[in-house]
C-alpha cells in the first residue's frame, strides 16, 4: 500500500512569501502538488489524472522518493521513503513518459537487468527476471536487440520490462500512451490488463481516459496540486472535463458525459 | 551513426574484456613510443585488425570525424612560425605522427567500444582494481558510456532543428552558437534526466557485475597485450 500524508511540493529556490499552496507561483517558489492526502492499495488500478502542470507527475515521483516532499510523508509497504530509498525504488517501479529518458543501456537485456543487477541479485535470479519481464512484454528472444533500432512502442515494452524485472508492487506509469500508435497501444494495454490481474497495482498518469477509463477502480483527478476528483470512473466522468481532461464520449452510455474535448474522436471503452 | 557497443559474434565479442583493454593498453603505449615510421607501420597494421576483428569497419572511424579537424590542422600549426622560414617541416612532421598515434589509438578504441558492453567495461574495470578505486572508475565508466551517446543525439537533434527552420542558410559561426547553446542546455537536461533514471532504477556502486572468464582465445590477445606492454616499456628502459 501507498499512503501519501499532507504532502507538499515545491520548487524553485525564493523566498515563500504566503505557503497558502494555491498550486500558482508563490514569491519566486511553485507549488507543485499542495496537501494531499491519499492511499492506494494494493492491486488497485488508479489514473491520476489532470491537465498539463497540475502536479500528476510530481505527485507520483514523491512515491519512489524521486521527489521529496517539502512537508509531509510518503510511506510504501509501512515504511516511510524517506527511510529507505532502495526498497521504495524496488517496491514502486516507474515508466517515465519518454522511455529514451529511462532506458540506459545499448541492448534489450542489458536494460532490462540493469535493474536487478542494482539490487545485488544473483546471476541465475537477473536471468529469470529478465526473461519473465521480456516475457510479459512479447519480447522474449530479442535481448540482444539494438535499443537505438527499436520502434517507440517496443521502447515503451523495454521500459516496462526494465521495471517488471524488479518485481515491484506498484507500477506507475507516466503518460504511457503518447507518441504510441495504435498497435502499440493495445499491446500496452493488454500488459497492464494481465499485471492488474497478476495483482500489481497500475498507476497511470494522463490527461486522456480513452484507453484506461474501463480499467481502472479509482480516478483522482488533480487540479493546480491539489485533489480536485477522487471517486469510480463513473462518478468521475461527470466532474474530470471540468479539470480539461479527456473523457471518452459513451463511456458510460446510461450517463450523458461533457467529454471535454475539441476534436471529434469517438472512442469508447469497455466498462 | 554512434560509435556504441553493437551485438555481434565477432572474435573481439568473445574476448573477455580485461584481455581487450589490456591491448588497448599495450597498444597506446606502443603507440607513444614506436613513432617511427616503420613501427607505425606495423601498428596501423595491428589496429585495422583489431578494429576488423571487432566486426568494424571504415564506417566507425565516421564517428570521430569531429576529432579529424584537430588532428589535421595540429601539425600545419605546429609548423607554422611567425617570421622565416614560416614553415619548418620537422616539426610539422613531429606533430603529424603524433595525430597519426592518436587516430591510431582512436582506431583500436573503436573495436573495443564496439565489441564490449558497457556493464562488461565495469566489470573488467572493477575487477582489474581492486575495492573502492576500482569501484570509482567502474562508476564513472558507466556513467560516462551511458551519457555520451545521448549527449551526442541530443547535439544531432539540435542541428537538425536548427536546419529544418532554415538555419542552414546561417553562416556557420550562428549555427555553431546555436547548435552549441541548445546543445548544452540540452545536455544540462539530459544530464537530470539521465540521473532521474538511475535513481529510480536503483543505481549501485557494488550492483552484481556480469561473469567473465578467460576463454582460449584470449590467451592469444593477452599475449598481444602483454607483448606491447613489455615493448613500449622495454623501449624506454
Amino acid at each position: 500500500m501507498i499512503e501519501i500524508e499532507g504532502v507538499t511540493c515545491r520548487y524553485g529556490g525564493g523566498t515563500e512569501k504566503s505557503g497558502d499552496g494555491d498550486g500558482k507561483a508563490d514569491g519566486d517558489r511553485v507549488t507543485a502538488v499542495a496537501n494531499v492526502t491519499l492511499s492506494i492499495p494494493d492491486g488497485e488500478f488508479l489514473i491520476v489524472a489532470g491537465a498539463n502542470g497540475s502536479g500528476k507527475t510530481t505527485l507520483v515521483r514523491t512515491f519512489n522518493g524521486l521527489v521529496t516532499p517539502d512537508s509531509g510523508t510518503v510511506a510504501v509497504n509501512g515504511t516511510p521513503v524517506s527511510d529507505d530509498l532502495v526498497a521504495a525504488r524496488t517496491a514502486v517501479g516507474m515508466v517515465f513518459q519518454d522511455p529514451r529518458d529511462q532506458l540506459v543501456a545499448s541492448t534489450v537485456g542489458a536494460d532490462v537487468a540493469f535493474g536487478p543487477e542494482n539490487l545485488g541479485l544473483s546471476h541465475a535470479e537477473i536471468d529469470r527476471r529478465v526473461a519473465d519481464a521480456l516475457a510479459a512484454v512479447n519480447m522474449t528472444g530479442r535481448e540482444d536487440d539494438r535499443i537505438a533500432s527499436l520502434s517507440g512502442g517496443e521502447r515503451e515494452r523495454v521500459a516496462i520490462a526494465g521495471v517488471l524485472a524488479m518485481e515491484p508492487d506498484h507500477l506507475v506509469l507516466d503518460e504511457p500512451f503518447t507518441g504510441l500508435d495504435e498497435p502499440a497501444r493495445r499491446s500496452v494495454l493488454d500488459r497492464l490488463r494481465e499485471l492488474r490481474a497478476a495483482g500489481t497495482s497500475v498507476i497511470v498518469v494522463t490527461h486522456d481516459l480513452r484507453d484506461v477509463l474501463g480499467l481502472a477502480d479509482r480516478v483522482l483527478g488533480l487540479s493546480a496540486g491539489r485533489v480536485a476528483v477522487d471517486a469510480a470512473p463513473r462518478e468521475a466522468a461527470t466532474d474530470l472535463p471540468e479539470l480539461d481532461v479527456r473523457v471518452p464520449e459513451g463511456a458510460f452510455d446510461d450517463r450523458p458525459v461533457n467529454t471535454g474535448a475539441d476534436d471529434t474522436a469517438s472512442d469508447t471503452v469497455d466498462s | 551513426m554512434t560509435l556504441s557497443y553493437v551485438p555481434d559474434d565477432s572474435l573481439a565479442h568473445r574476448l573477455d574484456p580485461r584481455s581487450k583493454l589490456l591491448v588497448q593498453v599495450g597498444f597506446a603505449a606502443a603507440a607513444y613510443t614506436y613513432t617511427t615510421p616503420r613501427g607505425l607501420a606495423a601498428l596501423t597494421l595491428l589496429a585495422v585488425v583489431c578494429l576488423r576483428l571487432a566486426g568494424g569497419g571504415p564506417r566507425d572511424l565516421w564517428t570521430y570525424r569531429v576529432a579529424f579537424p584537430v588532428l589535421l590542422v595540429a601539425p600545419l600549426v605546429a609548423g607554422a612560425t611567425l617570421g622565416t622560414p614560416w614553415f619548418r617541416v620537422d616539426r610539422a612532421a613531429t606533430t603529424g605522427l603524433a595525430s597519426y598515434r592518436v587516430l591510431l589509438i582512436l582506431v583500436v578504441a573503436a573495436g573495443y567500444v564496439r565489441s564490449t558492453p558497457v556493464r562488461d567495461s565495469r566489470a573488467a574495470i572493477q575487477r582489474s582494481v581492486p575495492g573502492k578505486p576500482g569501484q570509482f572508475l567502474g562508476t564513472g565508466v558507466a556513467l560516462v558510456f551511458r551519457f555520451l551517446p545521448l549527449l551526442k543525439r541530443d547535439l544531432l537533434t539540435a542541428r537538425e532543428a536548427v536546419r529544418a527552420r532554415g538555419g542552414g542558410a546561417l553562416p556557420v559561426r550562428d549555427r555553431m552558437r546555436l547548435v552549441a547553446v541548445a546543445g548544452i542546455n540540452r545536455a544540462f537536461g539530459r544530464a537530470d534526466r539521465l540521473g532521474t533514471a538511475l535513481n529510480a532504477r536503483c543505481f549501485a556502486w557494488n550492483p552484481t557485475l556480469p561473469r567473465l572468464a578467460l576463454g582460449p582465445a584470449d590467451y592469444p590477445a593477452l599475449a598481444v597485450g602483454g607483448g606491447l606492454v613489455v615493448a613500449a616499456v622495454a623501449s624506454v628502459v
